[in-house]
This record gives C-alpha cells, structure tokens and sequence, in this order.
C-alpha cells in the first residue's frame, strides 16, 4: 500500500516537472484575455460614439411618450402602441427593449418595420449590418435617451475582430506546439526502444493531465464570462449594462448612501427580512421534527420522511402555486406573512436533512440519563442535546438562508400584489421593465467578493490543517 | 399537567408540529391543484378544463416542446457535466474542493440576474437571441446541479475495482465504459433529474434569454393562473406538470435528491 502510495506521488512529480505544457498554460491567458478585452473594447478605434449635440434625425419610441415632454429638445416621439413605418430615414431610434414591451404590447410582436422585426433601445442603423437583428444595448429607452443627452453614449458593433484575434493567437500557440514536438522528436531518435516507449507514455500521462485542466478552465471561463461582464460593469456610472461611460465609483456610492432606487433598497430590506425570519422559524420546527422522526417507528418515519422530501421534489413553480392556490381558497391577503410561510415550507426539510445525521451520530441514552437524574425535558434539550445537535442546526440556519435569498418561484406567486418585492422579484419585474436597477451590479460583485473571500479562507485553513 | 409533561417528554411527538405544518402547507395545496383542475369558477364539478386543453393545440404544443427542451437540456448539461466530473474526481487531481467551490459559486449570484447578463453578453459577441441562448442560459444556469451528484459518486467509487479490471487487462475505453459508468449511475440519475426537474417548469428565464419569443410550459401556466377568470385552466395545466414532475422523481427514486442539493451549500 505504501509502495503504491509513493509510486502515485513519483508519477504526479513526474508530470509536474517539464515538457511543452506552458503551451496550455498559454492558450488559458489568451482565453482569460479575451474576456478581459471583451467587456472594454468599446474604448477601442471601432466604436462609434454619439455626442451631445451630434446631428441627426432622432426618434423615440416608447409607451410614455409624455416623459418626454420636459426634454426641451427636438425629437420625434412616437408611442409604440402603433405600428411605425418609415424608420429608414432617421439617424437615430431609441427604443424599449423587447422584454420592456411584453407589459405593454401584450404577446403580439411588434414590428418596426415591415420587414425585420426588431426593438433597439439605441440604434444607429449605419452602424450595423444589414439583414441583421440586433438589439444594441438591453434597456430601457428613456435612460438611454437621457444618455444620449447628458453624456456620450458609445454604440457597440458587433465584436467580429475579437473572435478573429483570439482565433489566430489559438493557432499561433497550435503552430508553436507543434513545432516544439518536432523538435523534441528529432532530438529523441538517438535514444533506444525502450527509452522512447517510456517518453512516450509520460507525454500520454501528461497531455492527458492538461488537456483534462484546460477542459475544466474554459468551462469555469465561459461559466464565469457573464459574471465578470457584471463585476466590470458595476465600475462604471451608466445606467445600462454594456455602455462603458469611464471608470467610477459612483454606483458603488449610491448603493451604500441609500441614493440608489427606493424600491431597491425596500427589496434588500425585504429579502434580509424574510430570509432571517424563514430560517429562524424552519430551524426551530426541523430541528424538532428531526429529533421526533429520529425516535419514531420504521413505518411512521417513512411516511414523515415521505412528506419531508415533497417540497424538495417539487419544483418552484408547483411549490409556489399551490400555495397561492391555498391563500386564494382560504382568502388570505397575500404578502409579507404568506411569503415567510412559502420559504418556511421549503426551506425546512434541508434543515431537517442536516440535523438528523447528527441525531444518528450521538449517543441516545444520554437525553434519557438526563431525564433519569432529575432534568425536566426542556434542561435536557437545553443542557445535552442542543450541544450535540448545534453544528447541523447552524448548517441548516445557513441553507436555509441562501434558499430564501435566491427563491424567485414560490416568492412570485406568493408576494400578492401589495408591492412586495424581494431582490429576486424586483430584478425580474426591473427586467421586464426594460433595464436594470444599475446599483444591483455593484450590490452583486459586492456578494460574489464576499463568497470568493470565504472560499480562499476555507480553502487555506484547509490546507494548514492538512500540513498539520 | 404531568399528562402534558408526558406527552411532551416522548420525543416522538416533537414531529407533531411540523407534520401538521405540513399538511396544511404541502398536502392541502396538492389537493388544491386537484380540486380546482376539476372545478369551474363557481366551484361545480366539470371536465370542461381537461377538454379544453385537449383542444387547445398551443397548449399541447408548447408543453410538448417545454418536454423536449428539458431533455436536451439535460442531454448537453450530461455530456459536458460528466467528463468535469470525471476530470475532478481522477486521484491525481489536486484541488478538487477548490474546483468544486468553483463550480457552485456563480450560484450565489442571482439567476436573473445572471440570465441578464447572458444576454448581454449575446448581443456583445453578435449572437442571434433563440433557441440557442435559451438553450445556453438554460444549461448554464442547471450545469452545477448535474456535475455535483455524479462527481460525488464517482469520488466514493472503490478505485481497486478499476485497478482490477486493469490488471485483467481492460483497457481505459473499456474500463470507463463497463466499470466506471455503471458505478457512476446512481449520481447520472440524480442528475439528471435534479436537471429535468426545474428546466421543464422553469418560467422566467425564457422569457428574458428569447425576448419573449419561445414560450415554455411555465410561462403558459404563469399567465393562466395569475388570470382571475383562467385559475381553473391554469390548474390542469399545474397538474400536468406534477404528473410529469411524480413521474420523473419516481425514474430517480434510486437516490434521494434532498441529500446532493443539501450539499451544494
């Protein structure tokens, strides 16, 4: 075993030592580069920038067009209840998004133009290819109008010369590695059979080693990509994700002077509330389950174990619709209340799945020795139990948090139509709306911080305790 | 009193509170779901909802479409989640609690808010907003729950079986395919369903990744129960979705599903 053990180590160290596999270290920062690059290229030659006080005919198109009526500017309003047809002769069109007009145009598509159909909040049409539909920038059209007015708004073009540059540094290094191997062949042919199998086998092991590294970095790169696209984003003041105005901090001063959109901050608020009350309450009621299922009999505890797995098996939107069918039976008036009992609901179970491991691992006489010598059941819970079963209460406190603050289907259906709103909720509502709340940008790299912290502390505690 | 202090000193009873929970929160609901697919608005007994979707060819339509993106979804999430997991759960690999961190901690930012920035970052690399992003979004937001299970089993999987089909002369093709894939089967159902599961009835996220262009079955149900006069309907179409939803946890039952999700965190 321990033969086998030391054999293991000398063939990692193996692998570790040399051979072509910067080669793959390389293709990783060109990948890395290219998503660096990607949210700032508008700071490049390419892009095309609309100044204040460019010229041009300019529409806007919008289901308020009364919002504008304060903008002592010369522009054509058009709502968008109607269809809008000879759009080809203006310069620039600022529009909702699509998502923006599902509220108000119902289901039916809306058509700019006869031929595309298209929604652009900022369209340059010069700018883009033709035959192509393209929405330019996610939003909503009066932010970006007051954009265009106030400041310089740069529009995007479509990043063809990205991918051309990141295709021709992937085939550089595929040229340089092949080479490299040429040349190692060449240097190898003087060695004997044997020698050669052996060199041949270590360069399986070892490609076998970076390609399966490389595999999970370009997943971790494209499941990260539009995180980062969040994190750069939240540096800069525009109000709409995409538009790079120049590096500030303002939004992260808004969030934490309260200066950003009320109905945000009632939503932070709310989540925090919620989620507290949930977990408290489903830690308390799981923890006490557990220790009432952990005494029952084979047949009862299955059929509460049964029940117990029900929410968890359900997805979201049957979990949030039955209740709103139960609050809607029993007529109850939905809001704060009838969300903490939705999150309570599915939030218990996990607490009850991360006590009952606890339960099984302590010794099941000591609450009934304690009885025995003279304590009430409540000093026993107290005094031997809650020591024992405290690291699976506070690990089910804690799931049952984060479930709450990322529930977005039984939230939806449970929150009534008071003005309730959760992060969840409002980010939907917000996107529906057309644009988001730009303050949530810095709020979530804020979160995504936090977490990563915790991970490389938990990671370097990790590794001290194994040394040890 | 000393009955009560009896009653309550059987810890047994301690389950009482949230076994009453539960039927009134999770059961009565259920029941609910059942009772208003078969009622009209009035509240008499009829069929009339049942026939209506029956007749209702885009209802049948997008729930059969709904069924089929779920499973491709989950096809694509199985064939890139599970040589990840293979990958992290080899022994020569060092960090594998790191990657696994990794993995889960995009989950800590708000879907949404993710799927938002998908399609943002669509519009950036010039990417037609479809049935690919949706396909992408969807994927990219359910990847996790199928790497975890699979690679959890595969790391408690007895590595002396493999090292003994080795000696016995399988090669690594045949050793993947006949020792290591069936050991791994109880996390590819688990997976699969903890993927199916929520991509069948997911609801917001197609709406934001297609502009409103593709509906799923979700959406369908969204609309139709948040209408006053279209509960009942929205109904049948709920309960359909359970049928499907019993019918895919019953394929999983190998596994509990609770136990990986729990672990995520």
């Amino acid at each position: 075993m321990n033969i086998d053990r030391f054999a293991k180590k000398q063939k990692t160290a193996s692998l570790k030592d040399k051979g072509p596999v910067t080669m793959g270290k390389f293709i990783l920062v060109v990948c890395l580069l290219f998503f660096v690059l990607c949210p700032l290229r508008s700071q490049s030659k390419l892009t095309y920038e609309l100044h204040v006080g460019a010229t041009g005919k300019v529409a806007v198109l919008d289901t308020f067009p009364e919002h504008y009526a304060a903008e002592k500017v010369n522009i054509k309003v058009l709502s968008t209840k109607y269809k809008v047809q000879g759009l080809d002769s203006l310069d620039f069109v600022f529009a909702d998004s699509p998502i923006a007009g599902i509220e108000a145009w119902g289901d039916s598509v809306f058509h700019y133009t006869d031929s595309e159909k298209v929604a652009w909040t900022v369209w340059r049409k010069r700018a883009l290819p033709k035959n192509r539909s393209q929405k330019v920038l996610a939003g909503n059209a009066y932010d970006a109008f007051e954009e265009y007015l106030h400041q310089t708004v740069d529009v995007h073009r479509s990043l063809g010369w990205i991918w051309l540059v990141f295709a021709g540094l992937l085939l550089a290094a595929g040229i340089v590695y092949a080479c490299v191997i040429v040349i190692q062949r060449r240097k190898e042919k003087n060695l004997t059979a044997v020698e050669q199998e052996t060199l041949r086998r270590k360069r399986m092991g070892m490609r076998r080693h970076y390609g399966s590294q490389l595999y999970l970095w370009l997943l971790l790169l494209v499941l990260y990509a539009p995180i980062a696209l969040i994190a750069v984003y939240s540096f800069t003041g525009s109000k709409i994700l995409g538009n790079w105005t120049g590096f500030s901090l303002d939004l992260y001063a808004n969030l934490f002077t309260g200066k950003a959109d009320a109905g945000l901050n009632s939503a932070i608020w709310y989540t925090v509330v919620i989620a507290l009350i949930a977990a408290f309450c489903s830690t308390i009621l799981g923890t006490l389950a557990a220790i009432g299922i952990y005494n029952m009999r084979a047949r009862q505890r299955k059929v509460v174990s049964l029940l117990n797995s029900v929410p968890m098996i359900n997805p979201d939107i049957i979990t949030g619709i039955s209740l709103f069918l139960l609050f809607v039976a029993l007529s109850l008036s939905q809001g704060l209340a009838t969300v903490c009992i939705a999150h309570v609901v599915f939030c218990t179970p996990y607490v009850v799945l991360s006590v009952l491991p606890r339960l099984s691992r302590m010794n099941p006489n000591t609450y009934e020795a304690a009885l025995d010598l003279g304590a009430t059941p409540a000093q026993a819970l107290r005094m031997v139990m809650l020591p024992e079963l405290w690291p699976g209460m506070l690990s089910g406190f804690i799931l049952a948090l984060t479930l709450s603050v990322d529930d977005f289907g039984v939230t939806f259906f449970t929150k009534g139509s008071g003005g309730l709103e959760t992060l969840s909720t409002f980010i939907y509502s917000d996107a529906r709306k057309g644009g988001l709340t730009p303050e949530l940008r810095p709020l979530f790299t804020i979160i995504l911080l936090v977490m990563l912290t915790a991970l490389i502390i938990i990671n370097i505690r990790d590794k001290k305790q194994q040394n040890q | 009193m000393t009955k009560l202090v009896q009653i309550f000193s059987s810890r047994r009873t301690w389950a009482w509170p949230y076994v009453l929970f539960m039927a009134l929160f999770v059961v009565l609901p259920l029941i609910l779901v059942g009772y208003y697919a078969f009622t009209d608005i009035d509240g008499q007994f009829t069929l009339r909802n049942f026939a209506k979707f029956f007749g209702h060819s885009e209802a049948i339509q997008t729930f059969l479409y709904s069924v089929m993106i779920a499973v491709l979804n989950t096809l694509i999430c199985l064939v890139i989640g599970y040589p990840a997991a293979y990958i992290m759960a080899q022994e020569d690999f060092r960090t594998p609690k790191v990657m696994a961190m990794l993995f889960i901690l995009p989950m800590w930012i708000n879907f949404l808010l993710r799927t938002v920035a998908t399609v943002e970052l669509f519009n950036m690399c010039g990417l037609p907003l479809g049935e690919g992003a949706l396909l992408f979004g969807l994927c990219y937001d359910y990847l996790p729950f199928m790497i975890y299970p699979i690679y959890n089993t595969l790391q408690k999987m007895d590595n002396s079986l493999v090292e003994a089909a080795q000696d016995l002369g399988a090669n690594r093709w045949t050793c993947f395919w006949k020792i290591i894939v069936p050991l791994s089967m109880p996390g590819v159902y688990s997976g699969v369903v903890m993927v199916f599961m929520p991509t069948v009835s997911t609801f917001a996220i197609a709406e934001l990744l297609t502009h409103n262009n593709i509906k799923l079955f979700g959406s369908l149900i969204q609309d139709y129960i948040t209408t006053t006069d279209l509960l009942n309907y929205g109904a049948v179409l709920s309960l359909l979705l359970l049928v499907i939803i019993g019918l895919t946890s019953f394929f999983g039952e190998h596994d509990s599903t609770g136990g990986e999700k729990g672990g995520l965190v």
